[in-house]
């Protein structure tokens, strides 16, 4: 069985008056089972060249529907103001900012539950890994 | 300015050579380079099953659109205990025993609140949310 680890620190020693540090680690599994994720798209870059637009980065249809599928997202771009849009479904879930990266469960809950992406500017670039139930 | 990093580390022997990925950041106000995120609010709770809940409520206009991040952990340990995220009613995803999920969060309007649903059993949640600022509802 494919083994695949994702793990979060999340540190701060001037947020709070006391450190902040927590890790967390999660072994990507499929559904209901303690089985690895065996399917990936590999790790990949979308440059959207083509002005403004909204870009369907996976489309719901394509895939098994309310399943574990984990996205990787991460914004390579270094203007601090140049960010992605991401939508689910047609509804905005965040602003990911030059630099910023999310992890992202996914289900593909039905067949209209595209992952879409809107950059703020022309010629940005995305890097993404979809882990596949 | 608060300087708080999110490192993302994804160890995965599915690919061969196998994938090492590392990426950290800095959570920084929507726009900027200089000026980080410098309020969290973070929790621990039980979701029972049968009702949707808002584990954050949108309604707050000063974090409308910005760079707020995140954080869930599933601390439940049986392996068919899940929670569904939806936005505004959008399922997103599910977020089974021991998985974590970091994301951006734009609070786009009054309605995208983060939601919340446990199936199968009780489920234990831990959330993290960083943001720009927060308005407190009189009382």
């Amino acid at each position: 069985m494919a083994t695949t680890t994702a793990t979060i620190t999340l540190a701060s020693t001037d947020l709070l008056s006391d450190e902040l540090n927590l890790t967390s680690s999660a072994t990507l599994t499929a559904a209901d089972t303690s089985t690895g994720i065996t399917n990936t798209s590999g790790l990949s870059r979308k440059t959207v060249t083509g002005g403004h637009g909204q870009y369907t980065l996976f489309d719901g249809s394509d895939y098994t529907a309310d399943k574990a599928h984990k996205l990787y997202l991460k914004n390579i771009s270094t203007t601090a103001a140049e960010f992605f849009l991401i939508t689910v479904n047609s509804e905005d879930i965040g602003r990911l900012y030059a630099g910023d990266w999310a992890l992202i469960p996914w289900s593909a809950h039905d067949n209209d539950c595209d992952i879409k992406i809107d950059p703020s500017a022309n010629d940005m670039t995305l890097e993404y890994m979809l882990f596949v139930d | 300015m608060a300087t708080t990093t999110a490192n993302c580390t994804i160890n995965s022997d599915l690919l061969q050579p196998n994938l090492n990925a590392s990426k950290t950041s800095i959570l920084m106000k929507g726009g900027t380079s200089s000026d980080g995120l410098e309020f969290m609010d973070m929790g621990y709770i039980e979701v029972a099953t049968g009702t949707n809940f808002d584990l954050l409520n949108a309604d707050n206009a000063l974090n409308k659109d910005k760079a707020n991040k995140v954080y869930i952990s599933n601390e439940s340990t049986d392996e068919t205990y899940y929670v569904i995220i939806t936005i505004d009613a959008t399922v997103i995803g599910r977020l089974y025993a021991g998985d974590w999920m970091f994301i951006p969060w734009g609070a786009e309007d009054a309605n995208a609140d983060i939601e919340i649903q446990a199936y199968t059993g009780t489920n234990k949640i831990t959330y993290a949310y960083f943001h720009e600022n927060r308005t407190l509802t009189s009382a």
